[in-house]
């Protein structure tokens, strides 16, 4: 296939890869953070924000400002310009797109079950949803009044039926811890979406895979992590692992019997590409873990706007997207909180 | 002292004796007040003390607190909030109230009650930032702590403050009310009593006087018959003694 | 002092939380929050769309119901109900002003502050 993307994709996609092209430019720069850095308050970053790509998206926020509000903003320009992109695509990309929206849906179906559980207000709970994981049954949810029902009438219709009906059975639903569900559910989409970008072949498996496969390690790294000591037991655990990734079946092996850091990091020493992850482990404590993912996943989507003709760069856009928002909310807070002297430690410079 | 500050009572020994055994109450009540008050000053000081301390602390805590919160959003992304908010059910953090004794002043004293029933809460983040998650309940729990201390003292400094106004009220009412009240009786009694003895006094002396004289009058009158008897040859061969002495009766009056 | 286990009511009183969303998370993540059958909760999330008669209401409600020991309140949220604060003396429950992200603590303004302050001269 390779090199015969080139006669083919752009009669199809080259206007939405320019297009995606276009909005990387528009993300903001190692030297906007900067000045941003330099803000004493929201008013200023808000200010700051007006000369970049933003816009006045925050002209019509009564002060003061809300830190919530910004991210909610920059959330809502992300889901626009998604959508936007959405809708001029055509298959598969389409499809494709529609898979990079299921992580969103998950933990919204995830957030309406626990909202059912405890009767909570629908109307609340739709509003608490990200709008990049809607999906067209979610308005029916009123009618549910218990998981059963939930399920037979409004998650058959949705795109995760299949990840349910794989995994869970229905009389299982009542109980299940709603984290555990949410993890089999996660698995399920990563196996499948790695499927699908298999299907899809070139450049986009490629990178896809690539990048799959560092997902989902991360996913089984920090299951490990995060389920020491609590009640999750070793098989419990490893049934929660995807089963695609570099550490899939080895690494995982190894992890589910991990039970303290040092374990951790004896298995990940095994994986040369996990270096830049390991090597800030195990030193006592380790205060933001998550940056070394946030940083390895912003590399690996810089990576892909080196290649052309594959549909990575929408996968890499949505990323690179969602750690700006997640740096302008640390600025945000740093800022709000008078913790100037964090500041730089949650920024990931993506350009 | 005007009568209108002193107790209306009839000026007799026995009633002194009840008023100042009054007193004597009034008095030991009035110095062990007076200690209770001095107790609960000094601990209204030290609890004075300690809510200065703890609310800095506390500012600093939850400044830390809030901090460890952005770092799990920043981890696990803002839709945290929403799985938190859900999975409330019943409260594990409770507060016991007891009580504490403060030289018979009863202080309301919370005390931090985990029931450490296994939270869901546990499980959150899993798959995404579980770790900065779990740090943030820790850095919660323990400002959690650290205000149930504080509503302790502050409790603690509400009914102190309090008792030691009814206290102090308590003291000053025997000092400046009930004790002076007590002092004009007495005083009062005591004057009473002191004229009446003047009075009893000068009356025997009057007596006393008017028997003198009455003496000396008789005696005259002896000396006189004496001489006349002498001097008359004693015609009468001596006057009868019993006739001629007649004794006039004695009139008490003043 | 009677032992914890021995009445029902002895074992616990909640605490009471008036706040903007994040300290409530805060909060909740500790495990302070309780929602009863009748859905009813013990915390109130403070936004720019509470009003101030909401603010009032759950005051009042967190006051006299009786199974809350502490209510923490927003420094700031304390300011727009402060006539009520003010003029709040029963010693249970307590009334604790917290400080918020957002807005750094002001001692003078806190009601009981304002009182020990006042105490030491």
């Amino acid at each position: 296939m390779y090199g015969f993307e080139a006669l083919t994709f752009n009669a199809k996609d080259g206007y939405l890869e320019a297009l995606v092209r276009g909005y990387r430019s528009g993300l903001l720069t190692a030297g906007d953070y900067n000045n941003l850095c330099q803000c004493d308050s929201l008013d200023d970053i808000k200010l700051h924000l007006g000369t970049t790509d933003y816009g006045n998206f925050l002209q019509n926020e009564p002060s003061p400002l809300q830190v919530s509000t910004i991210v909610e903003k920059c959330t809502q320009k992300l889901v626009e310009e998604f959508r936007h992109m959405r809708c001029q695509a055509s298959e598969p990309l389409a499809t494709f797109l529609d898979y990079l929206t299921y992580g969103y849906m998950i933990d919204n179906v995830v957030l309406i079950v626990t909202g059912t559980l405890h009767e909570r207000d629908v109307q609340d709970l739709l509003q608490k949803c990200h709008p990049l994981g809607m999906f067209d049954s979610i308005e029916t949810l009123a009618v549910a009044q218990n998981m059963r029902e939930l399920y037979r009438l409004v998650l058959v219709d949705s795109p995760l039926a299949p990840y349910f009906s794989d995994c869970i059975r229905s009389e299982d639903l009542d109980e299940m811890n709603i984290e555990i569900m949410r993890n089999t559910l996660y698995k399920a989409y990563f196996e499948d979406f790695c499927q699908f970008c298999q299907k899809l072949g070139g450049t986009t498996a490629e990178w896809m895979t690539d990048m799959l496969t560092f997902q989902a390690d991360r996913r089984t790294i920090n299951l490990t992590i995060n389920s020491m000591g609590t009640e999750l037991t070793r098989d419990d655990r490893k049934k929660l692992y995807p089963a695609v990734g570099l550490l899939y079946p080895q690494g995982q092996q190894g992890l589910a019997a991990s039970e303290d850091y040092d374990q951790v990091r004896a298995v990940l020493e095994n994986y040369s590409q996990y270096q830049t992850i390991y090597s800030k482990m195990g030193f006592g404590e380790t205060p933001l873990l998550d940056k070394a993912f946030y940083e390895e996943e912003v590399r690996r989507s810089i990576g892909s706007l080196d290649l052309q003709f594959h549909y990575g760069v929408f996968y890499a856009y949505l990323c690179m997207r969602e750690q700006e928002i997640r740096n302008l909310m640390w600025v945000s807070e740093c800022v709000q909180q008078d913790q100037k002297a964090r500041i730089y430690d949650g920024i990931v410079y993506i350009f | 002292m005007s009568s209108n500050n002193r107790l209306p009572v009839v000026p007799t020994v026995t009633v002194l004796a009840i008023i100042k055994a009054r007193l004597l109450g009034a008095t030991k009540g009035h110095q062990l007040l007076k200690k209770k008050a001095d107790a609960l000053n000094i601990k209204f000081r030290k609890v004075l003390a300690e809510i200065v301390k703890t609310k800095t602390e506390m500012g600093k805590t939850m400044k830390e607190s809030a901090f460890e919160l952005t770092q799990a959003k920043y981890a696990a992304g803002e839709h945290i909030k929403h799985t938190i908010f859900d999975n409330v059910e019943a409260a594990q953090v409770k507060v016991k109230a007891v009580t504490e004794n403060v030289a018979g002043v009863k202080l309301p004293k919370f005390q931090y009650l985990n029931d450490g029933s296994e939270s869901k809460m546990e499980m959150t983040g899993l798959g995404k930032g579980g770790q900065p998650i779990q740090n943030c309940r820790t850095a919660n729990i323990k400002a959690i702590q650290l205000l149930v201390e504080l509503a302790s003292l502050q409790t603690s400094f509400l009914a102190l403050d309090e008792a030691i106004k009814t206290t102090n009220r308590r003291v000053n009412a025997l000092e400046n009310v009930v004790i002076p009240k007590l002092e004009n009786t007495i005083t009062y009694i005591k004057g009473e009593l002191d004229e009446l003895e003047r009075e009893e006094f000068f009356r025997l002396k009057k007596i006393q006087a008017n028997k003198e004289r009455d003496l000396a009058l008789k005696e005259a009158e002896q000396a006189m018959a004496l001489m006349g008897d002498a001097f008359g040859g004693g015609g009468s061969g001596g006057s009868n003694l019993v006739d001629g002495d007649h004794d006039e009766d004695q009139l008490f009056t003043s | 002092m009677a032992d914890p286990s021995a009445t029902n009511s002895a074992d616990g009183l909640m605490i009471a939380v008036i706040a903007d969303e994040d300290t409530v998370t805060g909060f909740l993540l500790a495990g302070v929050g309780n929602v009863d059958a009748r859905r009813k909760s013990n915390f109130l999330v403070v936004d720019a769309k509470t009003t101030v008669p909401d603010i009032e209401a759950a005051f009042k409600d967190f006051t006299t119901r009786g199974d809350i020991a502490i209510i923490l309140i927003s420094q700031y949220i304390a300011d727009m109900i402060r006539h009520l604060v003010h003029n709040y003396t029963k010693p249970v429950p307590a009334i604790l002003e917290i400080p918020s992200k957002d807005h750094p603590y002001e001692p003078e303004k806190d009601s009981i502050l304002s009182r020990v302050t006042h105490m030491l001269g």
